[in-house]
């Protein structure tokens, strides 16, 4: 497989719940070309899921939740964002509430932008070293 | 008569007879029972959310559901009128998908697919000693990643029991095998005080969150451990997610958001 290096995959969906399941279906297909073990990719597709249902669950957005996608040699980075959201950002008690206790589960790196103008979630899954792909 | 607008459980069954017989030359006793049951109507489109369908769409559908099973009531017949609108708005919302070409069940290719990935996962881990990468699986499977992909998707997105049996060979009930300490409850105590429906999963469920979040299983390992496939762990996670969180936002509001556990995950 060509290895890949600074190659980004950008989707824009409407913020509704009814639109996650693209940026899910595109984070399983991207996360499938690089050396993930299926459970990798499962995780990955359930860490994205969640994102966008945190975001939302406070969003407050016209022009729509954005997902960026970048496969590096090592691991893959993913970042769900959204234009704004109603109330604090980050959320009080972060390391406490639900999602992020999910989220952290389920890949390797997870850290949320403070920046209010653009809260983001990011996440990284590292892939199989390579000794142990075949 | 304008204080009928109650939650669903709590309906006066007496205000609803009495509203029925009025019908049909009664427009506002129509109207009235279109409001009173129109949270069942969207509630009931909800299910069918993420298929890609625009909510409102749905909820659209569900409405004509509704209005078909307001029409049709018979007040004589010895049935609640919320079951029987149930019923039908289900049909309603089923005929809809049938009628855009969108099958409700997984299409028989994938179905195949999924039952060969079924298959192969356990003996490719196996011989790997890791989970194995989607490429992997694909050429152990003579399929693309893709129809891979499309497979786990498929699972994920239709509700089917056909991928679902057990991947073991008679395939007893393994949670009641189980059985006895299960220290999932204790444990996950520890998220009740922020999602405090964790405790209103079934055993199953509550089991597959402890052995994936807490002793840090993989999909494919607690698979092993509970008995079924893997994608049918990936399945009951994402929908115990989706149910944990859905009670998280609506805050004691049952007709938001929520994911009946007790019908959707619980179908084998």
């Amino acid at each position: 497989m060509a290895s890949p290096t600074s190659e980004v995959i950008t989707v824009s969906v409407p913020p509704e719940a009814g639109y996650v399941h693209i940026l899910r279906a595109v984070t399983a297909s991207v996360a499938a070309r690089l050396p993930i073990s299926i459970d990798g990719v499962e995780d990955l597709r359930l860490a994205v899921d969640e994102a966008c249902a945190w975001l939302l669950a406070r969003g407050r957005s016209e022009s729509g939740m954005t997902l960026r996608l970048r496969p590096l040699d090592d691991r893959l980075e993913a970042e769900v964002s959204i234009d704004a959201v109603d109330g604090p950002w980050p959320p009080p008690d972060l390391q406490q509430s639900l999602p992020w206790k999910i989220l952290s589960a389920l890949v390797d790196t997870l850290s949320v932008d403070t920046d209010v103008g653009s809260p983001s979630i990011r996440l990284t899954k590292r892939t199989l070293e390579p000794s142990r792909t075949t | 008569m304008s204080s009928v607008e109650r939650p669903i459980g709590s309906t006066d069954r007496e205000v609803e007879t009495e509203l029925f017989k009025r019908l049909p030359d009664d427009a506002e006793a129509r109207e009235q029972l279109v409001r009173m049951f129109l949270p069942l109507a969207e509630y009931l489109a909800r299910r069918f959310d993420r298929r890609g369908e625009p909510l409102e769409d749905l909820v659209q559908v569900a409405s004509v559901g509704l209005l078909n099973a307001i029409d049709r009531f018979d007040v004589e017949r010895d049935v609640q009128f919320s079951t029987y609108a149930a019923v039908t708005i289900i049909g309603e919302l089923k005929r809809h998908f049938r009628d855009k070409g969108w099958a409700i069940r997984v299409p028989r290719r994938l179905q195949e697919v999924g039952l060969r990935v079924n298959a192969v996962l356990p003996e490719l881990s196996q011989e790997l000693g890791r989970s194995p990468t989607v490429e992997e699986i694909a050429a152990r499977c003579e399929a693309s990643p893709e129809e891979i992909l499309d497979a786990m998707e498929a699972v994920q997105a239709y509700s089917t029991t056909s991928l679902d049996s057990p991947v073991g060979e008679e395939g007893a009930a393994p949670i009641d095998v189980l059985g006895g300490d299960d220290p999932s409850l204790e444990i996950l105590d520890g998220w009740a005080s922020v999602a405090p429906a964790v405790k209103e999963l079934p055993e199953r469920e509550r089991r597959v969150l402890y052995l994936r979040f807490f002793r840090g299983l993989t999909q494919s390992e607690i698979a092993k451990e509970v008995g079924v496939s893997q994608m049918h762990v990936s399945r009951i996670l994402s929908q115990t997610l989706s149910f944990l969180r859905g009670a998280v936002l609506e805050e004691g509001d049952p007709l938001r958001e929520a994911e009946p556990h007790g019908a959707d995950l619980d179908e084998t």
